[in-house]
């Protein structure tokens, strides 16, 4: 169970681990939306392709990205399988009652299956290849346009970095609460419905109660450490551009060329 | 209410709201239920945070909960910001019922219904199509023998679940 508490971060050293994480993210977001743009055989193919790319790019071993995608397997092909019978256009091969099997179909299912797949491998690169703490700040950089519409940006990063610290601290706790209490007999996988509605209440209460009080500890060592507020601090983690960061960048522009060039319009 | 009262909040409170988000994330990763249906325990962190933050820092609440889940464990949806908005509206919604409000079963069932149907039948379903290019309908059929059952389900566990939370905050 500790295992996927830890987050997904695999330590490696190849080019995908210098960039940016901002740039990496930006270029997740960007590619998951560039994909909106295939269309046909051809673009999809070099989705494929340039998918592929990033994933030989992290010099990682196939198996992180199958793990990647394994969880995932039964719903991408239940969906491409549904898709397949249900959508219906094009060339008819075999028809009975509701489901038929159609040229667009066919064509349509193994878009999806593509899809889902280089969706899970994009984000997959990300997670495996960077810290959480360096997406939590590249997510917090994105939101700095927020500023603009008077969101307090400072306190959201604040809360974003607080609940990224505390989920393996309460993961833990929440394990020792289950034990704890089935150690006097509470049963968490037994009975009717409404028995398992009611055994989370043993298990949130102490939960949120200790949280509580970490959060009253907490904000009082953050008050005496002379924390006043979110505005006019400076930074101690600070995120650098590099020139790897320019291959990222030339690798989305040629992307976006290619996928602009060869779509049906 | 200008941009700046509505974001009005104490340091306590901005800290508790990352424990809350955390339990959140936390309790997505387990699934109760039979072998035949599987119920993540990840509404229960949106009612929390809607119940004790309101609307609007339930909705950010929402929001961070989701970015920060996929910074740890690369959600089903990757980096969408659909998933996002989804994981806001939740809490947003039961923050708007539920909010400073008495416990009450009616309004259990109707904000559990709304967010059934808006976020977890209209939105997500919304995502699934743009992102995989999945047809509407069949997105929709795919999903609805779970969105029959989970809502009842999900509605008598945040009633205990509400119901032993007010008592906590009445103690302190």
């Amino acid at each position: 169970m500790s295992k996927i508490l830890i987050g997904r971060y695999i330590a490696g050293d190849s080019l995908v681990y210098r960039m940016d994480p901002r740039g990496k993210l930006l270029a997740t977001i960007g590619f998951i939306l560039l994909i909106f743009l295939a269309n046909n055989p051809v673009t999809y193919a070099i989705v494929t392709l340039f998918s592929f790319v990033g994933v030989a790019a992290t010099k990682l071993k196939p198996k992180v990205f199958w793990d990647g995608v394994k969880p995932m397997i039964w719903l991408i092909l239940f969906t491409s399988l549904l898709q397949l019978f249900f959508t219906v256009g094009g060339k008819i091969y075999w028809q009975w009652s509701i489901f038929a099997l159609s040229s667009y179909g066919i064509t349509n299912s193994i878009f999806i299956f593509i899809r889902f797949t280089v969706i899970i491998l994009a984000s997959t690169v990300m997670t495996v290849t960077t810290m959480p703490l360096e997406i939590a700040d590249a997510i917090e950089w994105l939101l700095i346009p927020l500023k603009l519409f008077r969101v307090p940006v400072d306190k959201i990063a604040l809360v974003m970095s607080i609940a990224l610290r505390f989920v393996p601290t309460l993961f833990d706790e929440t394990v020792k609460i289950m034990n704890a209490q089935r150690s006097r007999g509470a049963d968490f996988n037994n009975g009717g419905l409404i028995q398992r509605a009611k055994a989370i209440t043993p298990l949130l209460v102490p939960l949120f109660i200790s949280s509580l009080e970490t959060a009253i500890d907490l904000s009082t060592a953050m008050e005496s450490r002379g924390y006043r507020g979110d505005e006019g601090r400076t930074k101690f983690r600070v995120l650098k551009w590099s020139k790897y960061d320019l291959v990222n960048l030339g690798y989305f522009v040629v992307l976006t060329a290619l996928l602009l060039i060869f779509r049906t319009h | 209410m200008t941009t700046k009262e509505m974001f009005k909040v104490e340091l306590r409170d901005l800290v508790l709201l990352g424990f809350v988000v955390a339990i959140k994330i936390v309790l997505s990763r387990f699934t109760i239920g039979t072998t035949i249906v599987h119920i993540g325990l990840g509404f229960i962190g949106s009612v929390l945070l809607g119940y004790m933050f309101g609307p609007v820092w339930g909705a950010v609440g929402g929001g961070i909960s989701d970015l920060v889940s996929s910074a740890l464990f690369a959600n089903q949806g990757g980096f969408f910001i659909g998933f996002t908005l989804s994981a806001m509206i939740g809490p947003l919604i039961y923050g708007l019922i539920l909010y400073k409000k008495p416990v009450k079963i009616w309004r259990i069932i109707l904000a559990t219904l709304l967010v059934t149907v808006i976020v977890n039948l209209g939105m997500n379903t919304l995502w699934l199509h743009f992102l995989y290019g999945m047809d509407f309908k069949v997105a929709l059929i795919q999903r609805v023998p779970k969105e029959a059952i989970a809502p009842w389900l999900e509605m008598i566990i945040t009633y205990f679940v509400l119901r032993a939370l007010s008592r906590v905050k009445i103690r302190r």
